[in-house]
């Protein structure tokens, strides 16, 4: 058996701590659980766990929603289909234009939220003579179930729109940049499970950092908690598996083979962010038939005022990068709530702003 | 979108399977297991609809307990 929450707590504060420790996690599934639990609370005050990169509806490029509204609004004979957050996301216009896909809806457009890509194979075996445009944002965890789905030969009325981001290309930014904002890392369980833990060895033998793998239950995060701290306390870093019943050496060898058969890795964009190396997925020369970027104009309307920026005022892009707190956004609980979201992370279950909106934190901070 | 559920399987056709978590059932791919065939009565962890990798039961159960708190969070959000 192992150890329970309690007892991972007391060998968390039986050691000699430094007087500060930044422990950065980059999955939203993490930042729950760690929120819900109410983990922050219990772990000794020179400990911060900091939330980063782990919400893809978060940097999904603003031109991308507008360029996926665009096909709904221009042709409605298209069905656009996206996972619920992706319908709330608002790109930058003024307030009383259409701003979002769900309001692309309300306008006229066939848009449809789906849970799972076999939702969408569905709709577009229902609607034969129609064109169902798939708009998949996503971390590996999600971009494997598109590759899958593909793989398995959709009907040809299905394009997909892909949007696939690759997480730890994102944290090797984040570690090669001069601010470095943390000093261990807790990396994304099941992004492991499906791409195999051996992934995020390179924080520790390119950086240095101190890291584990850690599943979503609190006495998962504390493991891999107290794992990092003590690599940090005694100065041995190894890549510790906190999840090892899931996330097994390798990964999904069959997710990884259909991500290689139908998808080419690619330079892409982080909205707010810029351009991370290697960070995203486009898909393959042989499925050009499918690619909505290929069939559809580009109606991304690069040259719009702000087009590809955050929102006015929201501090999303520092909030992803873990440079700041959700609440030290400036007008997080003011302008932007989970009712009136601003920016993307107030809109997806996945965004730090929402976790810890929903979780009862209700104060701004100074940053 | 990106919460991983696990889920125990009760039927197998081919490559989909009828899966139950605290008594809500759903089709979920096996599509992914290929390299590790999955029978009626184990648990595998599910993402966007898709089993992406086999769980113990103990497993299933300790990352059920969360999720029941989550879940009641999202019906109240
Ligand atoms: S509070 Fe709203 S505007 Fe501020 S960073 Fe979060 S999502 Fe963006």
């Amino acid at each position: 058996m192992s150890a329970t929450a309690r007892q991972w707590l007391e060998r968390i504060r039986a050691l000699p701590l430094p007087d500060r420790v930044r422990i950065m996690n980059v999955c939203g599934g993490h930042e729950r659980s760690i929120s819900m639990a109410g983990l922050r609370g219990t772990l000794p005050p020179q400990v911060e766990l900091i939330p980063g990169p782990g919400c893809p509806v978060c940097v999904c490029p603003e031109e991308d929603v507008y360029h996926a509204m665009q096909i709904a609004l221009q042709d409605p004979e298209v069905i656009v289909v996206s996972f619920g957050d992706m319908l709330r996301v608002p790109v930058n216009l003024p307030l009383k234009e259409t701003r979002s896909l769900e309001q692309a809806k309300a306008a006229g457009g066939d848009v449809r939220p789906v849970a799972s890509p076999t939702e969408a194979v569905e709709i577009a075996r229902a609607n034969p003579g129609r064109r169902v445009v798939f708009f998949a944002a996503g971390f590996e965890t999600t971009t494997a179930p598109v590759a899958a789905m593909l793989a398995g030969d959709p009907p040809e009325n299905l394009l997909v729109l892909l949007a696939g981001r690759r997480t730890w290309p994102a944290v090797a930014m984040l570690l090669e940049s001069e601010d470095r904002s943390f000093d261990a890392l807790i990396a994304p369980g099941h992004v492991a499970t499906v791409m195999g833990p051996e992934e995020w060895d390179f924080v520790v033998e390119q950086h240095r950092l101190p890291a584990a793998v850690a599943g979503f239950h609190p006495e998962s995060l504390l493991a891999a908690t107290y794992s990092v701290l003590r690599q940090l306390v005694e100065g041995k870093c190894f890549l510790d598996n906190c999840y090892p019943e899931v996330a097994r050496p390798g990964g999904n060898a069959t997710a990884r083979r259909f991500l290689d058969e139908t998808m080419d890795v690619i330079d892409a964009g982080w909205r707010g962010i810029g351009t991370i190396p290697a960070s995203g997925y486009g898909l393959r020369e042989h499925l050009a038939a499918r690619d909505a970027r290929r069939h559809f104009p580009d109606y991304g309307a690069h040259d719009r005022k702000r087009a590809g920026l955050m929102p006015k005022g929201c501090d999303c892009a520092r909030v992803v990068l873990g440079k700041i707190y959700p609440n030290q956004c400036r007008i997080y609980g003011s302008a932007c709530t989970p009712r009136t979201p601003v920016g993307p992370c107030m809109v997806s279950d996945e965004g730090a702003c929402r976790i810890w909106w929903s979780n009862g934190i209700r104060t701004r901070e100074v940053a | 979108m990106c919460l991983g559920i696990p889920m125990q399987v009760v039927a197998v056709d081919g490559f989909m399977a009828r899966c139950e978590a605290k008594g809500v059932e759903r089709d979920v791919s096996l599509f992914m297991m290929q390299d590790e065939p999955v029978a009626v009565g184990e648990y595998v962890m599910v993402h966007v609809g898709y089993a992406i990798q086999k769980m113990t039961e103990q497993e299933a159960r300790s990352a059920w307990e969360i999720y029941d708190e989550m879940l009641g969070d999202v019906a109240e959000a």
